[in-house]
């Protein structure tokens, strides 16, 4: 019986990292002249061919010749076909998404080695927060995996950008076929509390990664690099025009002076929306230039809004769960509310509310992430994917949590309107652009909205994390303003159930498409 | 279809039908944003203009015989001779009128 094509079975040695290109590789940038290497380059033994480091006895050989689907080293699995135990290396495993994505994988079959200084940790013990799901330590949580799932995971302590040298050996010694880039201070209003943390969050991401391509590119050049960015690169531009993946399609054009030009290619204009953004837009530069001169392969992740609580593996025993931050500095806004809800705190809006944002549940971005570190790149390919999963305007996000929390809970939630210490539109359009993941990697989205915050309000009236959350309830009204100014946001009116007006609603309405 | 240095007389110089050749590169970002225009086109010509790609570091004979230096280069090819040559990325549109003013 035929089987039913996988998204990657085409692809073939070409995309694969476990592939040496033989031959003469020149590195060259469009425009560049190539007449001195044609005088070289003019025999047989200038081809790209390949040599694979799992069949050495195949020789040289080209590189288009065998695909996914034809080759025994990669096997079939949910989300495409997967190098047979693959080597991935998880950089900030110790993180809400680096540990679920690592039993995420070891459950794949793969083959999970991570390192993380667990600066997450500190940076929540400096502000004087914590996760309100308790995690344990690293030790512990090594161990379980190895106990409830069978998953052996190979850690590292170290910092990627303070112990270079100890990164490169470990890179060295595991020889990574994917690397998974979540290494980096995700919190935009942390970056925003001072020159200190705008300098630590722009030092620890920009410089850090920066040391991570050059690493990669003297041991691992054919291994894809898989790199945490955001949808907040993009910002919101108020003409409405589409937030493309990252570059523009081939059929934008520039008109201008009664001519045109195809902007296919050219990245997109990049509006972030906080120093933290800021690190994750230089990143995004930094790696095209690596994958331009060193042929590296990166997909920058462009990720929505993440939340939620649950895969099979994190609930699979307690000790075993992912960090879950509610804070004002990392808890992400659906998290939040859903904190809110348990502990009785109006949700909070900031300004309009009417901000409109992607999202994405834990379990579908790690769905995602498989099905990337799946298909790499081609070599010297920078592609980007925009994860998420839907759209929705923080009010809406708002008055679902109190539905469900209210319904199924008997909780008396309630929304209010903060005064925004972010300086941000409240009002905008909004067209995101997520056609990649579900067209060319197969993606479909499992959970709903619903479903997950359904989830959360399980595990989070739990009493010992509702009493965790109790205990910081005074950390979630945001202190930090964009402007410099430090104290707490003052609540402008507190919204009754369904309370939107109707112009507001037409307006969202033409947002929405 | 998949041109090498090896089938490249064949297919493109002896084609009986004119040829657009797309020279592209892996690590080209235009080149890959042009890639479903191209795949597109050359379903939608088939039988009229044959529409081909070429990587540029792979097949590196053809790529020194025609002196391309930038990607996505697009040629098109009449009766084994080069008649029409553009450089950089193109539209759907862009490439549409350059197939549909090739006298065939």
């Amino acid at each position: 019986m035929e089987q039913i094509k996988l998204h990657n079975s085409d692809l073939t040695c070409w995309n694969c990292p476990a592939i040496d290109l033989a031959g003469k590789v020149d590195f060259r940038a469009c425009g560049q002249s190539t007449t001195e290497l044609a005088k070289l380059s003019d025999d047989s033994e200038t081809y790209i061919m390949a040599e694979c480091h799992r069949r050495p006895e195949l020789g040289l050989f080209d590189p288009m010749g065998i695909t996914f689907e034809e080759c025994p080293e990669w096997r079939r699995t949910p989300y495409g076909y997967m190098l047979k135990d693959m080597r991935v290396m998880i950089l900030g495993i110790d993180g809400y998404l680096g540990w679920t994505l690592a039993l995420w994988l070891g459950k794949l079959g793969c083959n999970v080695n991570g390192v993380d200084n667990f600066s997450r940790r500190d940076w929540l013990k400096e502000r004087g927060a914590h996760t309100v799901v308790p995690i344990s330590r690293m030790t512990e949580r090594l161990s379980t995996a190895k106990e409830i799932l069978d998953i052996n995971i190979n850690f590292r302590q170290l910092d990627i950008l303070d112990d270079r040298e100890r990164l490169k050996e470990f890179i060295d010694e595991v020889k990574p076929e994917a690397v998974v880039h979540y290494g980096e201070c995700p919190s935009a209003p942390y970056s925003m509390i001072d020159v200190e943390h705008a300098i630590g969050v722009q030092k620890n991401n920009v410089l850090g990664t920066l040391g991570v391509l050059f690493s990669m590119r003297n041991i691992v050049p054919e291994t894809s690099l898989i790199k945490l960015g955001t949808m907040g690169e993009y910002g919101t531009p108020l003409t409405g025009r589409p937030l493309f993946e990252g570059m523009f399609p081939a059929d934008a054009v520039l008109k201008w002076d009664n001519r045109e030009w195809s902007l296919g290619g050219e990245l997109t204009p990049r509006d972030p929306v906080s120093f933290y953004h800021v690190s994750k837009v230089q990143d995004t530069y930094n790696i095209v230039e690596a994958c331009k001169y060193w042929w590296l392969r990166s997909y920058d992740v462009m990720q929505g809004v993440i939340y939620g609580v649950y895969t099979d593996q994190v609930s699979a025993d307690p000790r075993l769960r992912t960090r879950l931050d509610i804070d004002e500095w990392f808890g992400t806004v659906i998290n939040r509310f859903v904190a809110q809800a348990v502990i009785g705190l109006p949700l909070t809006l900031y300004g309009a509310g009417e901000q409109i944002r992607g999202f994405i549940a834990l379990e579908d971005a790690m769905q995602c992430m498989a099905r990337l570190i799946a298909s790499p790149p081609e070599p010297g390919q920078y592609a980007v994917v925009n994860q998420m999963s839907g759209y929705y305007s923080l009010r809406e996000v708002a008055e679902t949590v109190a539905k469900i929390g209210r319904s199924e809970f008997n909780l008396p939630v309630k929304i209010q309107r903060l005064e925004n210490p972010r300086v941000e539109s409240e009002r905008h359009p909004f067209e995101p652009i997520y056609e990649n993941l579900p067209k060319r990697y197969g993606f479909k989205p499992r959970v709903t909205l619903e479903q997950e915050i359904y989830r959360m309000l399980e595990l989070l009236t739990q009493p010992e994390i509702k009493k965790r959350m109790e205990e910081k309830r005074h950390h979630i009204v945001p202190k930090t303003w964009w402007s410099g100014e430090k104290r707490l946001v003052e609540t402008i009116e507190i919204l009754e159930s369904g309370s939107q007006s109707t112009m507001e609603e037409e307006k969202s309405a033409t947002y929405r498409r | 279809m998949r041109l090498t240095d090896a089938n490249f007389d064949e297919e493109v110089l002896h084609s009986k039908i004119p040829v657009l050749v797309d020279f592209w590169a892996s690590w080209c970002i235009p080149s890959q944003m042009m890639k479903p225009i191209i795949d597109n086109l050359s379903k939608e010509y088939e039988g009229k203009v044959k529409v081909g790609k070429i990587n540029v570091d792979q097949n590196p004979k053809t790529r020194n015989r025609y002196n391309i230096n930038g990607c996505p280069t697009v040629i098109v090819f009449n009766r084994g001779k080069e008649v029409i040559r553009k450089i950089g990325a193109q539209s759907d549109d862009q490439l549409r009128m350059l197939l549909d003013s090739i006298d065939g």
